[in-house]
This record gives structure tokens, sequence and C-alpha cells, in this order.
């Protein structure tokens, strides 16, 4: 008998001895979280629940089957994922579906967004650009770096998907500025961006545009897109300092709340466990930031490091963007709350870049020094 | 790509240091920008949290769809033909109701609920929301009503609500004009495009009500209800009113659809009258028709599979989308086309003996007597309706020719109704025998058109537009079906605007020849029709047809009678009256009739009794109906419509 457990705490020890224990546990406690969003927002319909709790659970196990596999074999593999993820662009254009914007591919068994195999790969690629070039960047770095991001998310942006084309942007500018981008030359491009707005904004499709029409002025169009807005806002502010109660959110109850289970499942979160719940959302999702940037930080080499601290970035615009958009402090954008809106192919790939971290904390002592 | 640049070497620990500095960067700045997102909730849901609870829970805002009334249909004498009654339906709030099944077992003793209003329930409740109503059942009777009335505290979430629904108050008299409304589906809404018009409970599914659908329906409004928390409305803030949908006055005349429908009997077929003058429709009728009641508050399976089962087809619009050959009906205006093209003057004869041969063939071509007519000039070859006269003429035409004349007359083309899905028929010509059979055009078939046989095919409509358009001189008028619509009850009639006419292009003095033609079929001493002349106040020009639905075997003559019912010919007349000014003008096919003449023609007579003679008795299928036009003005005489720019002809193909 004790043997059988002695057994079974070897194989547990052994699949999970590349797992980060303190990640781990954060990151649980986001699932448990938005399992029960998701059980109160649905309104005792358990399918979604029970859906969501299946995506939870193979992101969770890419999340261990890549804390397995060394940052230096990833770093061998990178050219070869980053050009079969970009490859799939052109697919997802020419057989791809979507209700307003073809950003998926039929599998069959389940539908694939290949902008969020980008979000992993495209700073996958900048790190293994970085590590091998002398560090901070220079002009000629810099111009390599702009066309492993830029074409990635200009295509996405073009689908159009304003949001993942954003966030794989960023998770590639996130890696540059870490490599140590000299800060005159992150004052040029803020510049240069904030001075091509009025250009990109000729660029934008009529429902962007709204958005952010909407966003200066919510009260323009209270029946379309304004009412998210509004609706989300009396969420989130009648759920006060302690909140309904869990099941008690009757702003999402009673359907005043679109996309409650999606975009906007943390107002409903809110509004059900007030301020307190929201501070407490916070702090978890500070931890994790925290906790794989200190990984990154002692990563072995320069690629661990900056895909880590990349991606790690990344997750923190995730929660700015959604946290910001839901309270009317952002225009809506479509990015989801990280693991905590339901949606399945944000949340494995969230996970796996867990995985591309915990490999990054576990493989740390064997630094080729 | 060089691991290593030229000038500059990697340092592994300058740049593990440059990043732990970048990273404690980041993270404090992503900690301030989570604080100050903290704080920017803690002003939502502490500092202004009185606010937005007060907006949540006491003063919860509804917007509440106001769905205007649909416009009404009248006939051109102000005859309502179409309205809406006030209904109440049955509705449940599965949330407030608790336990559904009890509900349901406990007002099943109140009110009749069928087996498929209860499957319509249970279908709508399986996806709908929980604290959403669900209708359990339209159109209540008054009794039941008053009883859950009486019993409304035993039932905590079912609610009575008050609606509009749709009436038509000739059932299946106009079934085939106005068409239908019928419940709003998926698709409608889809088609629509916003979901505030998940309120409306109809939408228009066939003729004028769907042609007119935009017009009759209006505009959707909103108003901004306050509601508490159980969802009762308090007060409306705001309301945005919602724009009626217009009435329609048709251009169809009651008496003369009733007149025509009478005439027709047990018979089935189709008929179409038209103002000659403007090209408005006095009468459509396809037949067998269908209660167009049944479809309004959801058709049940056993009507509808009894409808779409029977084979005569009622739910089929024989006017629209139906196709006939013209038979003989065709003959003035091939006429027309041989005097215009130049092939015969008015007075060259042709001999008929009964029988005409193309060369080299050895089957014939027949005329309607044994032994032949004799030699026929135009006139008596249209009044007797002699083959041989328009074999030889449509062989000396080519057909070509043939066709180019045709095709300006009409035929082949759309009338132009405003009503949806009308279908042209099939105007005879090499190039659509050989895209439809793949074979080519032999003489045979020329001289097969040359009757309205063969490959012909007319709708109700194109003969009856053809017609007008003799009577009125060459004008081919656009058909329509709406004479003027208004917007609210107190609005002033606005008349349609005219649609642009076209001139056929053809000589008065051959116009003239065909119309004295047609008089003689019907007044003349060897018409056709002369029967029906027989005491008719005004004079009558037509013509007589019977297409054939089999084709002649052999040399045996058939008597159209000793045939099944199914391939028996069908019997046509076109006509218009009277024939010195001419005021209708009227097409009408009986199926299975026999012979035009004993079958369509009086049929026709009894129509332009009805519109030109004026009896003071309503037409026995308004018996039963109290006179409703008493308040609704007459329409006053309309001056010939000489507003209408006649357009040039048509260019020849």
């Amino acid at each position: 008998m004790s043997l059988l457990v002695l057994w079974l705490r070897d194989m547990l020890s052994r699949i999970f001895d590349k797992v980060d224990l303190p990640l781990l546990l954060a990151l649980l406690a986001l699932m448990l979280v938005s399992l029960t969003v998701q059980a109160s927002a649905g309104s005792g319909d358990s399918r979604m629940v029970l859906a969501q709790g299946a995506r939870f659970a193979v992101g969770l196990l890419a999340m261990v089957m890549i804390s397995r596999v060394s940052p230096a074999r990833l770093r061998t593999w990178t050219p070869l994922v980053f050009g079969l993820t970009l490859a799939l662009m052109p697919v997802v254009f020419a057989v791809g579906s979507g209700r307003s914007a073809r950003l998926w591919i039929n599998l069959g068994l389940f539908y694939l967004q290949p902008g969020e195999l980008l979000k992993l790969s495209v700073p996958m690629m900048v790190a293994w650009y970085l590590n091998s070039t002398p560090l901070p960047p220079g002009w000629k770095t810099l111009s390599v770096c702009a066309l492993i991001i830029g074409v990635p998310s200009g295509l996405i942006i073009i689908q159009p998907d304003l949001g993942t084309g954003l966030l794989v942007g960023a998770s590639g500018a996130f890696a540059i500025y870490l490599a140590g981008l000299a800060w005159w030359r992150i004052g040029l491009f803020a510049g240069l961006g904030l001075a091509s707005l009025p250009v990109a904004w000729q660029f934008l499709h009529d429902y962007q545009k709204n958005r952010i029409l909407t966003f200066l002025n919510p009260e323009n169009d209270p029946l379309g897109t304004g009412w998210n807005i509004i609706q989300s806002k009396i969420a989130i502010g009648s759920g006060g300092l302690t909140g309904k109660g869990w099941g008690q959110g009757t702003q999402a109850h009673l359907d005043f709340l679109p996309e409650h289970t999606t975009d906007f499942a943390f107002s409903v979160f809110a509004e059900e466990w007030g301020w307190v719940g929201v501070l407490l959302i916070f702090a978890i999702y500070l931890f994790i930031i925290g906790r794989s940037l200190w990984i990154a930080a002692n990563a072995r080499d320069t690629y661990a490091r900056l895909l880590s601290g990349a991606l790690a970035m990344t997750f923190s615009v995730y929660v700015l963007v959604n946290g910001g958009m839901v309270a009317g402090l952002l225009p809506v954008v479509g990015v989801p709350m990280p693991l905590i809106s339901y949606g399945g192919t944000s949340a494995v790939s969230l996970l796996a870049g867990f995985g591309i971290i915990m490999s990054a904390q576990a493989h740390r002592k064997y630094i080729g020094r | 790509m060089k691991p290593l640049g030229r000038r500059q070497l990697k340092n592994p620990q300058v740049e593990a240091e440059q990043f732990r500095r970048r990273a404690a960067l980041g993270v404090i700045g992503i900690a301030i920008a989570l604080l100050g997102l903290a704080s920017g909730y803690f002003r939502l849901q502490v500092l202004q949290h009185e606010e937005y609870q007060t907006r949540s829970e006491q003063n919860r805002i509804k917007l509440r769809p106001i769905v205007p009334a649909r416009g009404l249909i009248y006939d051109r004498n102000g005859e309502l033909l179409a309205d809406n009654v006030s209904a109440y339906r049955l509705e449940l709030v599965p949330e407030q109701v608790g336990d559904v099944k009890a509900t349901l077992a406990a007002l099943s003793g109140l009110i009749a609920l069928t087996p498929e209003d209860l499957r319509r329930f249970e279908g709508t409740r399986r996806v709908s929301r929980r604290f959403l109503p669900v209708t359990l059942k339209l159109r209540l009777s008054e009794q039941e009503v008053a009883r859950l009335a009486v019993n409304r505290h035993r039932f905590p979430g079912v609610d009575v609500v008050p609606y509009l629904t749709r009436r038509y108050l000739h059932g299946d008299l106009f079934a085939h004009v106005i068409g239908y409304v019928s419940r709003l589906d998926e698709d409608d809404l889809k088609e629509l495009g916003d979901e505030r018009y998940s309120a409306l409970t109809h939408v228009g599914k066939s003729g004028i009500e769907r042609a007119y659908e935009q017009r009759l329906r209006g505009s959707i409004g909103y108003e901004e209800v306050e509601t508490n928390v159980q969802g009762r409305s308090l007060r409306v803030l705001r309301r945005h009113d919602a724009k009626p949908g217009e009435d329609l006055r048709l251009s169809i005349d009651a008496k003369v659809q009733g007149a025509v429908v009478e005439a027709f009997g047990e018979q089935n077929g189709s008929a179409v009258a038209v103002d000659p003058n403007t090209g408005e429709v006095l009468a459509l009728v396809s037949l067998p028709s269908f209660d167009a009641n049944l479809f309004v508050n959801g058709i049940s399976h056993v009507d509808y599979n009894a409808l779409t089962g029977d084979i005569s087809r009622p739910l089929f619009n024989r006017v629209v989308q139906g196709g006939t050959p013209p038979g003989s009906t065709l003959k003035p205006f091939v006429a027309l086309a041989g005097l215009e093209s130049g092939m015969r003057k008015t007075g060259d004869k042709t001999l008929s003996t009964g029988e005409f041969y193309l060369p080299g063939v050895s089957r014939g071509f027949r005329d309607s007597h044994a032994g032949g007519h004799g030699w026929v000039d135009l006139r008596e070859s249209i009044a007797q309706s002699v083959n041989t006269y328009y074999y030889k003429l449509a062989m000396d035409m080519g057909i070509d020719s043939f066709d180019r004349y045709l095709l300006r007359y009409g035929f082949g083309r759309k009338t132009g109704i405003d009503l949806g899905s009308e279908g042209v028929g099939v105007l005879p010509s090499p190039a659509w025998k050989r895209q439809r059979f793949n074979q080519p055009w032999y003489a045979g078939d020329t001289v097969n058109a040359a009757i309205g046989q063969g490959m012909w095919l007319v709708t109700p409509l194109q003969l009856a537009q053809g017609t007008a358009t003799l009577a009125d001189d060459g004008i081919r008028r656009p058909l329509r079906l709406v004479h003027a619509s208004r917007t609210g009850f107190l609005g002033t009639w606005n008349n349609q605007p005219l649609l642009p006419s076209e001139n056929i292009g053809a000589s008065a003095f051959n116009l003239g020849e065909v119309k004295a033609g047609m008089v003689a079929v019907v007044h003349g001493p060897t018409g056709t029709a002369r029967a029906i002349g027989i005491g008719a106040p005004y004079l009558i020009a037509g013509k007589t047809g019977t297409a054939q639905r089999i084709s002649r075997k052999g040399n045996i003559s058939h008597d159209p009678r000793s045939l099944p019912l199914s391939q028996r010919h069908q019997a046509l007349f076109i006509a218009y009256a009277p024939a010195d000014a001419p005021r209708i003008a009227v097409a009408v096919v009986v199926e299975h009739g026999g012979f035009g003449a004993t079958a369509a023609a009086p049929i026709v007579r009894k129509a332009m009794d009805a519109y030109l003679v004026k009896p003071d008795t309503p037409p026995a299928v308004f018996a039963s109906k109290p006179a409703a036009s008493a308040t609704a003005p007459v329409d006053p005489p309309r001056p010939k419509a000489s507003e209408s720019t006649p357009m040039p002809a048509r260019p020849a193909q």
C-alpha cells in the first residue's frame, strides 16, 4: 500500500518537478475565480463551467509539458515555430471563419486562432534574435526586430483583430525594452507613435472608430456600444466595497450587461465581490507578474530571460486593458481578462506561456557557465 | 546570421544586470498602473457607489420597444381589406413562476391549451433566459381573459399581454394580392439587422404585405422605462416615438374582384383586370385561393399540409408566377406585328383550306374548322381566329422579326407590377430553344409560335398588360397595385407617382385595324365570342383563345371534353371595354376549361359589368359583410393620364 503511495508521489514529482509551485497556486486561484464567475454569470448553466474547466485542463497539460522542455531546446526550435505560426496567417485569410472578422481555422475538433499562437512565437523569435546580437540593440538590430514584430501583428490587425494585434506587437516590444533599449530611443519611438495616431485613425474600421468615439462619450450611443460601457459601470459601481455576494449580481442576471461571460466577465466579478475582491484579484495578478519577472531575471541565458520577461509583461497588458475597458477608463478593445474571461484559445496560450516561464525557472541551475 | 557582431561583443553579466534593472522598473510601472486602475475602481465602487447603486437597484432603466401599428390596406373605393385587431396573449416568466409544470396544469383547467401550444412553449423556454417572458398562447378568447383576470392572484409570473394582430376581412378573396403576414422568425431578424425588431410580432411574407413591408411596418420606437427590482415599470423617462406604418389604398376594386371570383364558380384559373389609362390593376384573381388569416398566428401542421398537398396548388400565385401558352389570344398582337413590319396590308387576303403544309413536311397544321374559312383578310382572321392566316404571316416574317415585335409588345418581359418574384414566361426563339433543349429551330416551331402554341408561355399579367396596351393606343404602362398611401388615419392620401410608360411604336391606323378585328370577335356576325356581346350596354373588343396542354398525335382530332381533366385545354379570353373609350382591360385563363369563348369570355363580361355598370347590389361574396365603406371617400374619377410622357419605342434587339 505504502509502496503504491510512494510510487504515485514519485510519478507526480517527476511530472511536476519542473513546475513552479507559487506560480501554479496563483494561477489555480485565478482559474477557481473564473469558474465561480462563469457559474454565476451563466445563471446555473453548468455547460459553460464544464467547458471552461476542460479548457483549463488542456491549458494546464500544455503548461506542464512545455515546462519540461529546456529553454535551450526551445531556442533551437524557435525559428521553425515562428515560421509555422506565421504561415498559418495566409491560411486563416483563405479559409478562416468568425463573426465579424476571419480569425479562426476550423480544425474539426476545435477552432484554432493563429493570432493566439503568434502571441507566443513572436516574443520567442525576438528573444532568439536578440540572444545572438550585442545588447543593448542598435539600429540594425531594431530594424530586424521591427520586421519580426511588424509583419505578424500587421497581418492580425488587418484581419481585423486590433486587440490581438496590439498584444502581439506589445509582446515583441517588451522583449526589446527588457533587452535594454536606450531610453532616448524609447522616447523617440513613443513620440513617433503619438505623431502617427491621426494617420492610424484613417486605417481603423468603422466599428473600431465607433468604439473609441463611444469611449470618449458613452452617452452618444446609449443603445449601441455605449450601452455595454454604461451597464458595465453600473455593475461595477453597484458592487460597492464588499459586493452583492456570489450569484447576486443583478446587472448580469437581468441581462443588462452584454458579453458578461467573455469580455465583461470581470464586471460580474466586481459587482458580486466588490472593491475588496477587485483588490484581491489585482494582488494575485501582480504576484504572478512579479514572480514571473523574478524567474526571468534569474534565467540562465538571454533568450530565456527576454522571453519570460516579455510574456510576463504582456500578461500585465491584458489585465490593465481589460480592467480599464470594463470600468470605462479605456476604449472597448477585444481583450479578455486573462484566465477569468470565458474563452478557450486565450486560456491555453496563456498557460502555455507560463509553461515557458516555469521551464526557465526549472532549468536555471544548468547554466552553462 | 552571425552570433557576434564585429565591433561589439556580447557581455552576459552586463546583459543580465541590464535586464534586472529593466524588469524591476517594469514591475514598478505595472504596480503603479494597477494601483491607478484600483483607484479607478475605488472611485466607481466606493465614492460613486450610491449613484450606481441607485441606478442598479431602485431605478433600472429598461428600454421598452414601441411597436407601431401596421398600415391598413383598402381597396380603391375605400373598402377595408386588412386591419389590425387587438388581441391578448398569455405569457409566463419562468423564474417568477417557480414550479412551471404545476402552473401549466393549473392553467389548463382555465383555458384551452393545445399540445402544439405546449410544444412551442417548451421549445422557446429552453432557449430563452429564465427571467424573460415566454409566450404560452396567442389570441386568448374574451372568456379566457376574464377567467385569468379573476384567478390572477393564484399565478404569480403569469401575465395577459395585449398586442395587435393582423386580420384579413375577406379571408381568401385577396390572398394572392395582399398576401399575408406571419410570425417573425430568426431569419427575418437577421434580414432586419436590428435586435430591437424582435419586438415585432409579425412580418410580411407574401404579396403586398411583403412587397410594401417597409412602408406598412413603419419604424419601431422605444421608451426608456424605470423599473423596480421586480421588473415592474414605474414611469416612462423618455420616449422616442415610433413612426406608424403607411396605410395603402390598392387599385383593386373589391366589387370587380368579387364578381370575377363569383363568375369562376368551382373552376380554377386566373384573371387580371387593368385600367388601360393608368396601368392600375382592378382585379387579380388566382384560384383556388386560401384563407390568409390561417398564417397570421402560426398555421397548424394539419392546415399547412392540406394546402401544400392539394394538387391544384392553392398557394401558387398563377397570375404572377404561372404561365400558359396564350393560344389564339396572341393573334391580335401577331396581326399588329404583320402590319407594322409591312408584311401585310389590311386588305391582303389569305386562303384558308383547313390544312396548312410546310414544304417537305407531311404533317399538317390545321384550322379550327375542317375545310377552312376561305379567303380572309386581317379583320376576319381575328374575328374567326383563322390559324392559316397566321401560319403564313409568321413564315413570311421569319422568327427573328416576329420575336422582335412581340418582345416590344411586352411578351417575355416583366410587366413591372409591384409584387415580388414576377415571372416573364417564354417568348419562343431559336436562342431560347437551343439553351433550354439544345435543339435547332425548325420551321414548324415558327408555325406553332404564330398561334401562341408550342414553347410559348405568358403570364396572365402579360396578357392583361398587352390588352391594355392595345386599348390605350400602344402605350405600355407598368402594372401596379397600390393607388395611394397615407401616413396616419388623419393623413391625406397621396397618389403613387406614375411610373414612366413606353410607346410600342405602332401606327394609329394599324392599331385601329387590329382593334376593329377584336370588336368583330364580340359584335361581328362571324365572331367567336358573339355570345357575350348580347345585351352589353357597351362595345367590347376581345379575342378568344384555347391553349393546348398536349400536342396533337397524328391526324386524330380531339374533342377536348373527352380528355382527362389534367390534359384539357386552357380556355383564355382577353378583352377591353368600352371599345370606343376603354376603361377596363381583362385577361382570363380558365384551367381545363375547354374553349375560350364558352368558359373564359363570360367571366370577362361579369368583370366588365361589375366595373362599368356598377350594379346596386354587391356581389354575393360580400353579402355576409356589412358595408364598411360608408365613411370612406369615393375615389374621384381620374383623368386620362396625359402626364405620363410616352417613351420612344424600345430599340429592336
